[in-house]
C-alpha cells in the first residue's frame, strides 16, 4: 500500500517512538520490525529512516550510541529519552483523536 | 567477478561525495546496507543481486541527501549544498553571486565615506577608520543574510538599524589624548556588531510553543544550534579572511614592485581605492565563500583545530612555567598582561570552535577498547570523551590558572596605579573570561569523569555567549563618558 507521502511523514515519528519504547535498537531492526507489524503494508524507503531518526536526536527525543554485534558490524543503536516518552505519549493522544473522529464520522455516514 | 567489499566502498564515497551526509551518517547507512544484504543473501540471492537490491530499497540517493540536508537547513551552507543541477538553482546562484559582488563594492563605498565628509586623511584621521572598521566590513554582511534567508523585513529593519545607530554614536562621541577610549572602542565594536550579525544568520526567533507541555524550544537565533553553526561560521570566515588577504597582500607588492620597475607610484592608488575596497570587501566574500564551498572548509576545520589545541596548550605551559619563574614581571610588565589577554582570547576562540568542530568530526570510536558489557553487545555511547576532549580540557584548565595569573596582575595595577580606561576594560573582560572559562572546565569535568553528554557544555557555553557583547556595549557607550573621553 503506498501512502501520500505527507501521511508517512507525519506517522513515521509516533511509529518509531513507539518501536523504541520496548527497547533500543537500531535503524535496520525498526524497519523490519515495522514492516512485520504492519504486514509489510507500510513500507518505508528505507533511506529515509535516518533522516527522521537525527531529527528525533536533535530534538532531544532519542539518544544514540553504537554497539559492536557479535558479527563485528558495527551498530547505531537509539534510545527513547524521558522527552521523547512524554512526546510519544502527546502523539498517540492526538493520533486517536483523530482515528475516533474518523470512526465516528464514518460510521455516521456509511 | 562481483567484488562486494569494492562495490561496498565505492557506494559509500557515492554517498559521501555530495557533503551532506556525515562520516557517521554513512557508517551508519553502510551498517544497515551490510545487514539488508546478509538478509538476502540468507533467503538464496547472489551477493551481487543481494547488493543491487538493498542498494535500490534504501531510496534515491539523491532524495537521501535532500532529507540529510533539511535536517540543517537552519544552516546556511548545507542547504546551499543541494546540488545546482536545475537551471533555477543556477540562476539564484548567478544572482546572488552578482549580490556579493555589489555587496563587496558597496563595502569599499562605505570606507570611502569620511573621505567625502573630509576626512580622507588615512595617516591624520587613521583613528576615525580604525574605530568605524567593523562597521564598513559587517553591514554589508547583514544585508546579504536579509536577502539570502529572505529574513521579515518588519523585524530586521529595526536590528539593521543598529548599525547606523552605532556609527552615529560612536562618532559623535569625541576623542582626547591619549585616545584610550577611542581605541577601546575600536577593539570592541566588532564584538557588539558580531553579536548582531547573529540574528541576521539565524533570523528571528519566535519561540515555538509544544502544545501538550507549554514549553517552549528557542528557534532563529537564539536556539543552541545556530549559535554553534554561527561560531562555526565565523570561525571558517576568518580562516578566509586571512587566506585571501594573504594573497592579496602578495598580490599588491607585486603590482606595486612592476609599476616600481616601470618609474609609476602606484602606492597612493593602491592605499587609496585597492587596499580599502579589497579589505572590506574580502569580508563579505568570506562570509559567501564559507556557504559555498562547504565541503573545502569542513575538512580543514577540524584539522586545524587539531593541529592549534596541542600548541596552545604548550604556550600556556610555558606562560605558567614563566611565570613561576619570575612572577614579578608578569605583574609590573604591562606588556605582559596584554599578552595573556589576547592569548586567553584566542585560547577561548579556539574552544569555542574546536567545540563547534567536533560535530563534523564525530567519527566513530575506535572498536579496540570495546568492552564486554553485561547487557549484550558491548556498547559504548556514541560521545564518549576521546584522548581530544582530555586535551581541551587541559587547555582550558591551564587558561583558568593563566587567567587568575592576569586578573591578580590587573587587580594589583589598578591598586596601584588607580582606574584607567583600559584597565578596567580589561578587568571586566578577565572577569567574564575566567567566569567562561571554569563554567567550561566544570562541564568538561562532569562530561568527562560523570559522563554527561557533552552537548551540556554546548548548550551552557551558547548561553553564556551573550555576555561578551553586552560587556563590549559597555565598554563603547558608557566608558568613553565615565573617563571623560579620554
Amino acid at each position: 500500500m503506498t501512502f501520500p507521502k505527507d501521511l508517512v511523514a507525519a506517522s513515521a515519528t509516533p511509529i518509531i517512538l513507539a518501536v523504541l519504547q520496548g527497547r533500543d535498537t537500531y535503524g535496520y531492526a525498526i524497519i523490519r520490525k515495522v514492516q512485520q507489524i504492519s504486514d509489510h503494508r507500510i513500507d518505508w524507503k528505507e533511506g529515509m529512516l535516518y533522516p527522521v531518526l537525527h531529527r528525533l536526536e536533535a530534538a532531544g527525543l532519542v539518544e544514540s550510541y553504537w554497539v559492536v554485534a557479535e558479527n563485528g558490524r558495527r551498530r547505531k543503536y537509539y534510545h527513547i529519552t524521558a522527552a521523547g516518552r512524554s512526546e510519544y505519549r502527546a502523539l498517540i493522544d492526538q493520533w486517536s483523536v483523530v482515528y475516533r473522529a474518523l470512526c465516528s464520522l464514518s460510521e455516521e455516514s456509511p | 567477478m562481483f567484488e562486494l567489499e569494492s562495490q561496498i566502498s565505492t557506494w559509500k564515497r557515492h554517498i559521501q561525495a555530495a557533503g551532506s551526509i556525515g562520516y557517521s551518517d554513512s557508517e551508519e547507512l553502510e551498517s544497515h546496507l551490510r545487514d539488508s544484504i546478509d538478509e538476502l543473501s540468507e533467503q538464496g540471492v547472489s551477493e551481487e543481486e543481494a547488493f543491487l537490491l538493498a542498494v535500490r530499497r534504501l531510496g534515491d540517493t539523491a532524495v537521501i541527501h535532500e532529507e540529510f540536508a533539511k535536517l540543517t537547513t537552519e544552516d546556511l551552507w548545507r542547504s546551499l549544498f543541494v546540488p545546482a543541477d536545475s537551471p533555477l538553482t543556477a540562476r539564484r546562484n548567478r544572482i546572488e553571486l552578482l549580490i556579493v559582488l555589489g555587496l563587496a563594492v558597496c563595502a569599499g563605498l562605505l570606507s570611502k565615506i569620511p573621505a567625502v565628509l573630509g576626512f580622507g586623511d588615512l595617516e591624520q584621521y587613521s583613528l576615525l577608520y580604525l574605530k568605524n572598521a567593523a562597521l564598513f566590513a559587517f553591514t554589508p554582511i547583514a544585508v546579504y543574510f536579509l536577502y539570502k534567508r529572505a529574513l521579515p523585513l518588519r523585524s530586521s529593519i529595526p536590528v539593521l538599524s543598529i548599525f547606523p545607530f552605532m556609527a552615529i554614536l560612536i562618532n559623535l562621541y569625541p576623542s582626547y589624548e591619549p585616545h584610550h577610549t577611542a581605541i577601546l572602542t575600536a577593539v570592541h565594536l566588532p564584538i557588539v556588531l558580531l553579536s548582531v550579525l547573529l540574528y541576521f544568520y539565524g533570523g528571528p526567533s519566535p519561540l515555538i510553543r509544544r502544545g501538550h507541555q507549554g514549553a517552549g524550544t528557542p528557534a532563529g537565533w537564539r536556539s543552541t544550534n545556530t549559535r554553534l553553526n554561527f561560531v562555526r561560521f565565523a570561525g571558517e570566515s576568518f580562516i578566509y579572511v586571512i587566506l585571501i588577504g594573504l594573497g592579496g597582500l602578495v598580490l599588491i607588492f607585486l603590482t606595486a614592485g612592476t609599476f616600481e620597475l616601470i618609474g609609476l607610484d602606484a602606492f597612493p592608488f593602491i592605499t587609496a581605492w585597492i587596499a580599502p575596497f579589497g579589505f572590506f570587501g574580502l569580508f563579505i566574500m568570506a562570509a559567501y565563500l564559507v556557504g559555498q564551498k562547504q565541503s573545502l572548509i569542513e575538512s580543514i576545520a577540524p584539522v586545524l583545530a587539531r593541529i592549534f589545541t596541542p600548541l596552545f596548550l604548550l604556550v600556556l605551559l610555558s606562560l605558567l612555567t614563566a611565570f613561576a619563574l619570575t612572577p614579578n614581571q608578569a605583574y609590573e610588565n604591562r606588556s605582559m598582561l596584554i599578552w595573556f589577554d589576547v592569548i586567553l582570547a584566542i585560547v577561548l576562540g579556539l574552544a569555542l570552535y574546536s567545540m563547534s568542530a567536533r560535530e563534523i568530526d564525530d567519527s566513530f570510536p575506535p572498536a579496540a577498547d570495546q568492552s564486554p558489557d553485561p547487557l549484550g553487545p558491548s556498547r559504548r555511547r556514541a560521545d564518549a570523551p576521546r584522548l581530544w576532549d582530555l586535551l581541551t580540557c587541559a587547555l582550558i584548565l591551564s587558561a583558568v590558572l593563566v587567567d587568575i595569573i592576569a586578573l591578580s596582575g590587573i587587580i594589583m595595577r589598578l591598586s596601584a596605579y588607580g582606574f584607567t580606561p583600559n584597565r578596567a576594560a580589561a578587568l571586566g573582560e578577565n572577569i567574564l573570561l575566567l567566569i567562561n572559562l571554569i563554567l567550561l572546565s566544570l562541564g568538561y569535568l562532569r562530561y568527562i569523569l560523570k559522563g554527561q553528554p557533552f552537548r551540556d557544555i554546548l548548550v551552557m557555553q551558547m548561553r553564556i555567549l551573550p555576555i561578551y557583547p553586552i560587556w563590549a556595549l559597555i565598554v563603547i557607550m558608557l566608558f568613553p563618558p565615565f573617563f571623560a573621553f579620554r
